[in-house]
C-alpha cells in the first residue's frame, strides 16, 4: 500500500512538472512570437479593387502554430454581407517565418448588382469583422475577434443636376446644356465616361450628353454636358422628368436614375 | 508537568511549525514571487496578478496545513481538500476551460478566447491522482494504527 501511495505521489509530481514546463514554455513562446502587419494596399484587379494586407509571423517559440485562419467579413450599414474572405496558413513550425497576404477582392459588378446605388451617392461606413484563429502546439486553440468600422466615401457624393439651359443649334435642333456636379469622396480616382440621358415624364428620350471625366480622389467635378434635341422637344427639357445617369469605366458600369425639374 | 509540555512541544510541534513555515515560504516564492519575477505585470495586457495571488494563497495555506498535520489523517484530509479546491479554482478562473478576455488595443476591442481545456484536463488528472494518493495514505495510517499493539 505504501508503495502505491509513493507511486501516486511520484506520478503527481511528474504531471505537475509537465504542466509547469508546458505553461512556462508556452508563455515564453508567445512572448517570442513576432507579428508584423504591413500597410493595406489597394490594387486594381480584373473585376474591381483588391485590398491587400500583407503580414508576417516569425515563430521563435518552442511550439508549432497550426491552422492559422484569418477571416474578414464586410457588411454594409444594413447588415448585408459584401464580402467574406479567408486566408489559411496550415502550419508555422518553430524557428520559421511565414509571409502571407490577406486579400479582400471587391467585385464592383457584384456590389453594384446588389442595389448599392446609395453607396455611390452617399457617404457611409462598412463594418469589418475580423476573426483569427490558430492552434497553439496543436493543443491550445486560440481565437481572436474584433470589429472595425471603415468609412466609405461615395464617388458621386452630392451629385446634382442643375437647370438645363437650351439654346438654338441649327434649324432643326437645339443645344441643351446639362449642368452636372458631384464630389469624389472615394479613395480611387474616377476615370471614365459620364453619360446622362434626359427623359420626359412619359419616358420619352429627349436628349443625351456625355463627357470623359477624370476626377481625382477628394476633388469635385462640375461641368455642363452637351446634348442635342429636336426643336419641338425644347420645352420638355425645361420642364420636369427623369435622368438616366450612366458612368462607364473599362472595369465596371454603374447607372442610376435622378429626377430633375 | 510544564517541563514535560515544553519537551513535547520542542520534540513534536516545533519541528512541524518550522517545517510548515519553510514550506509556506518556499511555496509562496515558487508560486507567486518567481512568476512575478519572470513575467512582470507590464508584459501582458491582462490582470493576472489577482488570480495568481489567489492561487498562491490557496497553495500556501494548504502547504502550511499539510506540513502541520503531515503524517496524520487530518493531513490527508487537507490533501484531498487542496485537490478539490485547486480543481474548483481552475474551473472557475478558466470559465470551464475556455479563458476569454477583452483587450482594448488602440481604438479596437479585441476579444481573445483561449481554449485551455487540455491543460485543465491535466490539472484535474493530477489532482485526482493526489486525491487517490491522500485517500490511500489515510487508509495506510488508519490500518497501521489499528494493527499496532501497544505493549506498554
Amino acid at each position: 500500500m505504501k508503495i502505491a501511495v509513493r507511486m501516486l505521489g511520484i506520478a503527481a509530481i511528474i504531471l505537475w512538472i509537465v504542466i509547469l514546463f508546458f505553461s512556462v514554455t508556452a508563455v515564453y513562446s508567445v512572448m517570442n512570437l513576432g507579428i508584423n502587419i504591413g500597410e493595406v494596399q489597394m490594387l486594381p484587379s480584373s473585376n474591381g479593387i483588391a485590398f491587400s494586407l500583407p503580414f508576417a509571423i516569425t515563430n521563435n517559440g518552442y511550439y508549432e502554430l497550426a491552422d492559422l485562419n484569418l477571416t474578414t467579413r464586410v457588411t454594409d450599414q444594413n447588415g448585408t454581407v459584401v464580402d467574406i474572405t479567408e486566408t489559411f496558413v496550415p502550419s508555422i513550425p518553430r524557428d520559421s517565418n511565414v509571409n502571407a497576404t490577406h486579400t479582400i477582392s471587391v467585385d464592383l459588378n457584384d456590389i453594384l448588382s446588389m442595389d448599392h446605388v446609395s453607396l455611390l451617392l452617399n457617404d457611409g461606413s462598412f463594418n469589418v469583422e475580423i476573426f483569427a484563429g490558430l492552434n497553439f502546439a496543436r493543443a491550445v486553440p486560440v481565437q481572436l475577434s474584433t470589429n472595425a468600422t471603415i468609412p466609405w466615401g461615395a464617388p458621386f457624393a452630392h451629385f446634382s443636376i442643375g437647370t438645363i439651359s437650351v439654346s438654338p443649334h441649327n434649324g432643326t435642333h437645339v443645344e441643351a446644356r446639362i449642368p452636372v456636379s458631384f464630389e469624389n469622396h472615394a479613395v480611387i480616382e474616377l476615370t471614365g465616361t459620364l453619360k446622362v440621358e434626359v427623359y420626359s415624364n412619359s419616358n420619352e428620350l429627349i436628349t443625351s450628353g456625355k463627357a470623359s471625366i477624370n476626377v481625382p480622389s477628394q476633388q469635385s467635378y462640375a461641368d455642363r454636358l452637351l446634348g442635342y434635341a429636336r426643336q419641338q422637344d425644347a420645352s420638355k427639357l425645361t420642364g420636369s422628368g427623369k435622368m438616366h445617369v450612366i458612368f462607364e469605366t473599362p472595369v465596371f458600369v454603374v447607372e442610376w436614375w435622378e429626377q430633375y425639374g | 508537568m510544564a517541563e514535560a509540555i515544553a519537551k513535547l512541544f520542542m520534540k513534536e510541534a516545533f519541528p512541524r511549525v518550522l517545517k510548515a513555515t519553510v514550506w509556506g515560504t518556499v511555496t509562496f516564492l515558487a508560486v507567486y514571487w518567481l512568476p512575478m519575477m519572470l513575467y512582470p505585470t507590464d508584459i501582458f495586457p491582462l490582470d493576472y496578478v489577482t488570480p495568481l495571488f489567489q492561487f498562491a494563497t490557496i497553495a500556501v495555506f494548504f502547504a502550511v496545513a499539510g506540513q502541520l498535520f503531515s503524517g496524520t489523517v487530518i493531513g490527508c484530509g487537507f490533501g484531498v481538500a487542496k485537490s478539490i479546491v485547486v480543481i474548483a479554482y481552475f474551473f472557475s478562473v478558466s470559465d470551464g476551460g475556455v479563458f476569454s478576455v477583452s483587450l482594448p488595443i488602440s481604438e479596437l476591442t479585441v476579444n481573445l478566447a483561449v481554449d485551455i481545456s487540455v491543460l485543465l484536463l491535466m490539472v484535474v488528472s493530477v489532482n485526482l491522482i493526489n486525491i487517490a494518493k491522500n485517500l490511500l495514505a489515510a487508509i495506510v495510517l488508519l490500518t497501521e494504527k489499528s494493527t499496532n499493539i501497544d505493549l506498554t
